[in-house]
């Protein structure tokens, strides 16, 4: 098929049909910030970081496809601006302290803050105080630190189709769950594969036991999973 | 057999719980026992519109419409108007402009300028019965449309009638059926959006209960026009009557082929579902919907893909809403060129609109697009109730707008209410008055789209959050100006990047107060108060907070209440010195936000002011003691009110005060004006006096011609307070015949000249206070006859209601929508030409303009013109000093110090602010006499800053059952005229007492640890700028 040509900050470029602003944009080597995009997941567009100016109109790029003729900005000043209002934001809701946190270090959030420029947070945090769910044998969640990304809900449907993870009530008390809001450790569909903890991008959902510097987490197994499952 | 007449009971939602049921189960009983059952037909239908009245009962043939009708009445309706043909007229609907009954429904105002597509049925037939539907055209579209249309040709149709989604967007239906038209899908749906969630909002609720065939039938068109074979109403479970009705509908129109296979025997299928939905509102936007209708967590999901290609289960969807589909079938039938001559240039048809708030007529209208705002409050809305100010609308519910008064005159339609800042959106229009608070109001949007962000994007869910918590901290007083910056820069950010339309719209409240009401932001940051009273953390009391001199109301009513006047007169002294005038001519504001008016009445608060002054002078209290000297001196120029609050709070603060009175009597416009059957002049003397004894020196005719002398002299500051005495003029002819004076030359001549001349005839021209001072007085002099001559409506006169009814008491004729053109009569007035006049468009103060009229000009016969409309202020003395003075001899001042732009001086009462009241003077004087000491080297503090606890041991329970408010005595009208005694009476002391104890105590508010107290609260905010 034909070749698209698109300009991304005032660079010209050839895009197949059917990509993503992203996908084109992650293949000529321009970065856009995300969080809840992970390559194999199915993309909601729902943390807006990954916002880019379309003429004059704010799009998440992980969702929307490119067009003959599109003209993007990736890093406008506007962009910039409303992509660390959104991160305050995220902040802002949980209890994101780094110094006490097992993700200390590998914590896409904290880069994403150190990406950002966000050098403070305007607004007060919220401190919701989350009990810590740790009933599983291997892994806890600590909510306070959940960025509500829905990672671990998709790669538990897709990918591992055990569907244990779902959202429970909405606006700010919205939170993630295990089966019916059971305590994980009680959650029958359960099969424990550590998915769900490979691709939290903070230290919400965590192995038990790890020290901060084993607790590394590798989010891209999920995009070989389905690569070679597609393959067959 | 058929009957006589047919008696139609409103049955919609309001009117149920109104109990229009027990009004119907009556008049079946009535029927019976009168046998009348053969002759009256009783239909129950679905909301008539103005909810305000019911239950509503319609009688046709004669379409003879009752209001307020309760079990009770029925035994008279079926004796009276059944039986005998006499219409009971207690139960009609009365005219509010001219006072007359109107007995048939289409000339009752509120339904004169509608237009009922919608709702032609809705009021009209029985809900439950398809066979009346029928009756009135149903199911003809849908017939007309199979076997005689092609899908194509229906699609073309709703293009070419311009209809456009009611749901809110207003997305071009007709484009919309077209996108699902040409997707190639053996399957798909039509789905009916009845999700209707915009508080305020009620049309689509108020349709699927009153004309559920009508949705139906436009589905199922659609479903035809779109090649669907599905169809489901997505309604919510909080509209139990609506579904019931709904699905009764859809049996019905099954049963006779309307609906299910090979409908009007063609090839065309097509059923519905009905799927109830549990009310979340973010299932209204369409993608959350469709999760929803599938039975999976109700969340919006990004579009495209859009439902027309892929929606429901992945098949191409048709997603309108009620009032959209309520459209079709009249589309269908009339033609879309019928439907494109109605509206503006882009809005076509009608909308319906459910009115709520501040004004008389709630309910549901419908109204061709174009149709003014201010047709739509007033004209067909009855206005704004209880003598309140208009001071916006809301439309578009949590995501809309507000449009400010200047802005009546706007045509409706999607385009002209977005430019404003607003959205026609689902049509919920809240009108809001004067005691709204917008910083509250665009709150509690917030609030409540905050608590019902579905929780998946930030922006929306930790964002809205985030607005609401500055906005709390505004209406508690604790805002800081950079938080406007921060909320602004929040909104936008939640706007521009929220995934759907409930975030990208939820910011849409603040924005839109934030552009028209931003001083009131201000007003709660800089100086933390709410001037609509409404932020409870911000006052003493709403009585307290309205009163312009902040008068602390609630604690010497609660003295009164104790029997102590003494101790009330003492408080009253800390704020306001002139207790015996206030106590009779103010304008009392305190009472239109008394509390206690929701259970009946205001505490007659000026009354009981009166009854204290009374008790003050006659035992001759002098109020708190003035502080030592402290050697300085000021110089107040005028003794109207804002000068002697100023030199007495002056003297209080330890000055040495002297007041410069130009004439030979001090009081200014209270003596010169104020006519004395209101302001008897030893109480004015009395209040002046007791001013002198604190240490406030007069000096009468001293006028002060040059400001910098009197600084030269050795006075530190100087007030200027020389009111707005210059009387402003009509070009009435040239030259003026003798007999042709101004109000403030009549009034000041009865005052002070002595002199007493009267025509037997005379008009007055005018509306305001000193109108009908002239006219009362003139009526005392002698004058047979007094005509007032107002160019506006009745209702629309500045002066208020209580001296206007007076006046008419006392033989005084009010002669409104009349503006005098010029006078008859050479060497005296011999009469006075007026053209008559019509209300025009709407003006900056939301009054109609009066327009001359075609009626021909009248003449009124007199000897006498009185020309009394209105005053200003000559700025002359403030510009001699150099100071800039503004347009109407106006300067201006800083509203808080009361300082101009010349260091030292400061003004303040009407010269700053143009005519207004006697205790907004007060106010004025005060502040700048704060801020005087503070210039001189003071603190500013006039008192103790603590408020005095003040304990009311009376039986709490008893005084808030229903008690009615005290009324002093009256001289009788045909005494008054007589003489210039004083008209009203006062409390008897006990009267007083009992009074007082009617106070509801607002002042004493739960603190967070439960503790009921005093005012702490109005502690924190009163230091701040009291």
């Amino acid at each position: 098929m034909d070749k698209l040509r698109v300009k991304i900050d005032g660079r010209t470029i050839l895009a197949a049909p059917g990509k993503t602003i992203l996908e084109v944009a992650a293949e000529n080597g321009i970065h856009i910030p995300t969080l809840c995009h992970l390559d194999g997941l199915r993309d909601v567009g729902a943390c807006r970081l990954c916002i880019v100016d379309l003429y004059g109109q704010l799009v998440t790029s992980c969702t929307t496809k490119v067009a003959d003729g599109m003209e993007i900005g990736t890093q406008t000043e506007t962009v910039r601006a409303y992509r660390r209002t959104i991160l305050e934001l995220l902040f802002a809701e949980g209890n994101h302290v780094c110094s006490f946190c097992v993700s200390n270090g590998g914590c896409e959030l904290q880069d994403l803050a150190c990406e950002l420029d966000m050098h403070s947070v305007r607004v007060p945090y919220t401190y919701r105080r989350e009990r810590v769910d740790a009933t599983h044998p291997r892994f806890l969640i600590d909510r306070d630190r959940c960025v509500l990304c829905g990672r671990c809900v998709r790669v538990c449907q897709e990918v591992e189709g055990a569907h244990t993870w779902g959202f429970a009530e909405r606006g700010a008390t919205a939170r993630v769950i295990t089966d019916l809001a059971v305590p994980w450790g009680t959650a029958e569909s359960c099969t424990s594969c550590g998915k769900c903890v490979e691709v939290c991008p903070t230290g919400a959902i965590a192995r038990k036991g790890a020290s901060n510097a084993e607790m590394r987490k590798h989010p891209d197994l999920v995009a070989e999973l389905t690569e070679r499952r597609a393959r067959g | 057999m058929a009957g006589r007449l047919d008696v139609l009971v409103c049955s919609g939602g309001a009117c149920m719980s109104s109990h229009s049921l027990e009004v119907k189960e009556e008049l079946v009983r009535q029927l019976e026992a009168h046998h009348l059952a053969d002759e009256v037909r009783i239909v129950e239908t679905g909301c008539m519109g103005p909810c305000q009245y019911g239950p509503l009962v319609l009688v046709y043939p004669e379409g003879v419409l009752y209001k307020n009708v309760a079990a009770a009445d029925v035994a008279e309706i079926v004796s009276e108007h059944f039986l005998k043909g006499r219409v009971v007229e207690r139960l009609l609907f009365r005219s509010e402009t001219a006072d007359r009954i109107i007995q048939e429904r289409r000339s009752i105002p509120f339904f004169e300028k509608q237009m009922k597509i919608v709702l032609a049925n809705c009021g009209a037939i029985n809900p439950e019965s398809i066979e009346e539907y029928i009756g009135a055209g149903g199911y003809e579209a849908l017939g007309k449309a199979v076997t005689t249309m092609t899908p194509e040709g229906v699609v073309a149709e709703m293009k070419a009638s311009g209809l456009r989604g009611r749901g809110g967007a207003g997305f071009p239906t007709g484009t919309k059926w077209d996108f699902v038209r040409r997707e190639k899908s053996p399957k798909k749906v039509v789905v009916c959006n009845a999700d209707e969630g915009d508080p305020g909002a009620f049309m689509d609720r108020a349709v699927l209960e009153g004309d559920p065939h009508t949705v139906i039938e436009g589905m199922a068109i659609a479903a035809y026009a779109v090649g669907a074979q599905h169809g489901y109403v997505y309604v919510r479970a909080e509209y139990p009557l609506a579904i019931k009705r709904l699905r009764s509908a859809l049996e019905a129109a099954r049963k006779l082929g309307f609906l299910g296979d090979r409908i009007f025997e063609t090839a065309f299928s097509f059923d519905i579902e009905i799927r109830v939905g549990a009310g979340a509102f973010v299932c209204g936007e369409e993608t959350a919907l469709i999760a929803s209708l599938e039975g999976r967590r109700g969340v919006p999901r990004i579009r495209p893909p859009y439902p027309s290609t892929s929606g429901m289960w992945q098949l191409p969807t048709l997603l309108n809403n009620v009032e959209t589909y309520a459209n079709v079938r009249h589309i269908v039938a009339r033609g879309s060129a019928w439907f494109a001559s109605i509206g503006t240039e882009q809005s076509k048809g009608t909308k319906v609109f459910a009115l709520s708030g501040n004004v008389r007529n709630t309910g549901l209208v419908e109204v061709p697009m174009g149709t003014t705002i201010g047709e739509l409050i007033y004209d067909i809305g009855g206005g704004v109730p209880n003598g309140k100010r208009l001071k916006a609308i809301q439309t578009g519910g949590p995501s809309g707008g507000c449009i400010p008064v200047p802005y009546l005159n706007t045509p409706i339609s999607y385009e002209t209410l977005k430019e404003l800042g607003a959205i026609v959106g689902s049509g919920g229009v809240i009108v809001l008055d004067e005691d709204t608070c917008m910083v509250n109001l665009a709150r509690y949007f917030v609030e409540f789209t905050a608590s019902e962000s579905c929780g998946q994007c930030v922006p929306c869910r930790s964002g809205l959050v985030r607005m609401l918590d500055i906005l709390d901290r505004i209406t508690r007083g604790e805002g800081a100006m950079d938080d406007l910056a921060l909320l602004e820069e929040l909104a936008n950010t939640i706007k521009r990047s929220s995934l759907c339309g409930l975030g990208q719209t939820a910011p849409n409240p603040v924005l839109s107060t934030l552009q028209y009401f931003r001083d009131e932001y201000e007003e709660h940051i800089r100086h933390k108060t709410c001037p609509a009273a409404v932020c409870a953390a911000l006052f003493v009391a709403p009585c307290e907070a309205s009163c312009p001199a902040h008068v602390d109301v609630p604690a010497y009513v609660a003295h009164l209440s104790n029997g102590d006047f003494a101790k009330a007169f003492d408080i009253h002294m800390k704020t306001n010195p002139l207790p015996g005038i206030c106590g009779r001519v103010c304008y009392a504001f305190c009472e239109t936000k008394c509390q206690r008016a929701q259970i009946e009445e205001p505490v007659a608060i000026r009354d009981l002011k009166r009854s204290m002054a009374d008790y003050a002078m006659e035992h001759k209290l002098a109020g708190p003691k003035p502080r030592a000297r402290n050697g300085q001196r000021v110089a107040v120029v005028g003794s109207g009110p804002a000068g002697l609050s100023c030199g007495y709070f002056l003297a209080q603060l330890g000055y040495e005060t002297v007041l410069f009175e130009a004439l030979p009597i001090a009081g200014g416009t209270m003596a010169t004006g104020i006519p004395t059957y209101r302001l008897p002049r030893d109480i004015l003397k009395a209040d002046i006096d007791r001013i002198v004894r604190a240490g406030v020196e007069i000096k009468l005719l001293s006028p002060v011609e040059d400001l910098d002398e009197l600084l030269a002299d050795g006075y530190g500051a100087v007030f200027v307070a020389t009111g707005a005495m210059k009387a402003q003029t009509l070009a009435l002819g040239d030259p003026l015949p003798r007999g042709v004076v101004t109000g403030v030359d009549f009034l000041k001549g009865i005052h002070v000249d002595g002199t007493s001349e009267v025509g037997a005839e005379v008009v007055v021209i005018g509306g305001g206070n000193s109108a009908i001072d002239s006219a009362r007085a003139a009526r005392r002099l002698g004058a047979k006859h007094v005509t007032i001559a107002y160019r506006r409506a009745k209702a629309d006169m500045p002066a208020s209601p209580e001296e206007i009814a007076e006046a008419i008491e006392e033989g005084v004729e009010i002669l409104d929508m009349t503006s005098p053109t010029g006078v008859v009569g050479g060497g005296r007035v011999e009469g006075l030409r007026c053209a008559r006049m019509a209300a025009g468009p709407f003006d900056a103060s939301g009054r109609r303009r009066p327009v001359e009229s075609d009626q021909a000009e009248i003449v009124l016969p007199t000897s006498m013109v009185i020309v009394a409309v209105g005053q200003e202020a000559t700025g002359e003395l403030l510009r001699g000093a150099g100071i800039e003075v503004a347009k109407g001899g106006l300067v201006p001042v800083d509203p808080v110090t009361m300082s101009t732009s010349r260091p030292g001086i400061f003004a303040g009462g009407d010269a700053t602010s143009g005519p207004a009241t006697v205790v907004e003077a007060i106010g004025a004087g005060r502040r700048a006499a704060i801020a005087i000491d503070r210039f001189l080297g003071g603190n500013g503090i006039l008192e103790p800053e603590e408020r005095v606890e003040v304990a009311t041991d009376y039986d709490e329970d008893a005084y808030t059952q229903e008690r009615a408010r005290a009324v002093p005595p009256m001289a009788a009208a045909g005494t008054r005229i007589r003489s210039f005694a004083e008209v009203r009476g006062r409390f008897a002391k006990e009267q007083a007492i009992e009074e007082a104890r009617r106070c509801l105590h607002c002042d004493r508010k739960q603190t967070e640890d439960g503790v009921c107290c005093g005012s702490s609260a109005g502690e924190a905010a009163g230091a701040t700028t009291r």
